[in-house]
């Protein structure tokens, strides 16, 4: 399959969804939000706990994944809503920061546009609105370089390294081949594989930012007072058969493939090149702030490899469960999609294994629901952040 | 026949992700390579590696075909390999952090 159907974007990028989204800007506006998205069809809401009394910094992340994620394609058009101002993560700032994408933004403010029933009832009128204009869009056939895949794994088992995160990488080296890219993030997971992505990088640029990318987590987790080497692997993992920091590593860098060239390095959240190949972003292993700045820097679908099984699932960019181990499958079978657990019962190759992948991925970034969807759990949107609140 | 899985051919290690191996059991292999056959030498758990290949003390140990680390011990085919034989290449590094930072 060397087509999918998308909703071509006025910026020319394509969303696998056609949401409305219903973004808050802050805690104080996460109620209406949800309000807001239970009455309009075809909406989603984001709500967090962040966005007022951040040091400078987190504050900027916070404005980096609210902005990333309403410009991510899966969003036809987006409502901000406010509950006063934070200066320099304001409503308005994050609708400039979106606006390049040309879709359509509003914005409301409880404060300044009479309350929280005035700013409801002004909220609604715009989602109703934008929710009947993109109701006139169509999918359209597009070609797979129109893909921006993410790959993320959580609750790893031994099943992970040798099925599911292998057929996840065969499928990112396919969208690849076809002139798409993909992003692979939880930087504390590169540690031990550094052989790996030194071979693989394009150039020294791009070695040197890993190199630097690895030792600034390990000093993060050293100022914390944990020292991840010294925990890695982690008593589980040890249990489970894990004997090292490489094998634990080196199983996860599966499921970014054999074949691609790490053709760059993104800060967390920041949208890749158009050059085809593999990105790597620097973030940390916590599943749902992984997939949230994956999705933040436009990623339209996700694979998330899951030895364990998980329920875990992004509120705007269809995130895909996976597993190599049978009796996860069978207990998590209600949101987990897919079973590739014959790879090692001898039941089908890898190769089938990572076809059946990629077929999901296309799928799925045609319009399939996940299992996640059908149930709307939006459980996935977490944004990372490295200070305390002040 | 119990099988451990074994990734590149490279490998001197296969991994458990099929039945608990008791010492003394046959073990084939499945994989890049099924001609393989050791016995034994210890109980394998789900999960958990067994050497393919006798692995000298000192010698890379290698799983997915790259290192995960050294032999502690002359390890032979059949034995466990886990945390008691093998060690991070990056673990005398992570000593010396360890013990500096150790109050």
């Amino acid at each position: 399959m060397s087509e999918w159907l998308g909703y071509v974007r006025p910026d020319g990028t394509v969303g696998a969804r056609n949401l409305v989204l219903i973004l808050s800007g802050t805690l104080y506006a996460n109620n209406l939000c949800r309000h807001v998205s239970e009455m309009i069809y075809g909406s989603v809401s984001i709500e967090h706990p962040l966005g007022r009394t951040q040091v400078a910094p987190d504050l900027r992340l916070t404005r980096k994944f609210l902005s990333g994620t309403g410009a991510n394609p899966n969003v036809g058009a987006v409502v901000i809503i406010d509950h006063f101002r934070e200066e320099n993560c304001t409503a308005e700032d994050i609708a400039n920061d979106i606006s390049p994408t040309g879709k359509l933004i509003a914005t409301v403010n409880i404060r300044y546009d009479g309350g929280y029933v005035n700013a409801l009832d002004k909220a609604l009128h715009y989602a109703a609105d934008f929710t009947r204009q993109l109701s006139n869009q169509r999918r359209e056939p597009v070609p797979v370089s129109k893909l921006l895949f993410g790959v993320n794994c959580g609750t790893s088992d031994t099943t992970s390294g040798l099925s599911s995160n292998v057929a996840t990488g065969m499928t990112s080296d396919k969208i690849i081949a076809q002139g798409g890219r993909t992003i692979l993030a939880e930087t504390t997971e590169w540690m031990g594989a550094e052989p790996w992505f030194m071979e693989r990088a394009e150039n020294d640029e791009i070695r040197k930012q890993i190199t630097d990318a690895i030792a600034h987590m390990e000093a993060r987790a050293l100022a914390s007072g944990e020292d991840i080497r010294g925990s890695q692997p982690t008593g589980d993992n040890i249990l489970g058969g894990l004997s090292s920091i490489e094998e634990k590593s080196m199983g996860a860098t599966k499921k970014a493939g054999t074949k691609s060239k790490i053709v760059g390095y993104l800060d967390i959240c920041d949208r890749p090149g158009d050059k085809s190949g593999l990105y790597v972003m620097y973030g940390p292993g916590h599943g749902g702030e992984s997939i949230s700045s994956i999705a933040a820097a436009g990623s339209q679908v996700l694979v998330f490899s899951t030895g364990g099984g998980h329920t875990i699932s992004h509120p705007i960019m269809p995130t895909i469960k996976v597993t190599g181990n049978r009796n996860s499958y069978e207990a998590m079978k209600d949101t987990v999609d897919l079973d590739v657990s014959g790879i090692l019962h001898d039941e089908i190759t890898m190769e089938q294994g990572g076809e059946m992948v990629y077929d999901e991925v296309m799928a799925t970034a045609s319009g399939r629901l996940t299992k996640s969807e059908v149930f709307m759990d939006h459980n996935g949107f977490a944004i990372h952040r490295i200070g305390v609140s002040i | 026949m119990k099988k451990v899985f074994v990734i590149e051919s490279i490998d001197n290690v296969g991994t458990n992700v099929f039945e608990p191996i008791e010492k003394g059991d046959t073990v084939g292999t499945h994989g890049v390579t099924s001609e393989i056959t050791v016995t034994a030498n210890d109980a394998v758990p789900y999960g958990h590696k067994v050497a393919i290949r006798e692995i000298k003390k000192g010698e890379t140990v290698y799983k997915y075909g790259l290192s995960i680390g050294s032999a502690l011990v002359d390890i032979q085919p059949g034995d466990h390999v886990h945390v008691h034989n093998i060690e991070s290449n990056r673990g005398r590094g992570d000593k010396a952090q360890k013990d500096a930072t150790v109050s």
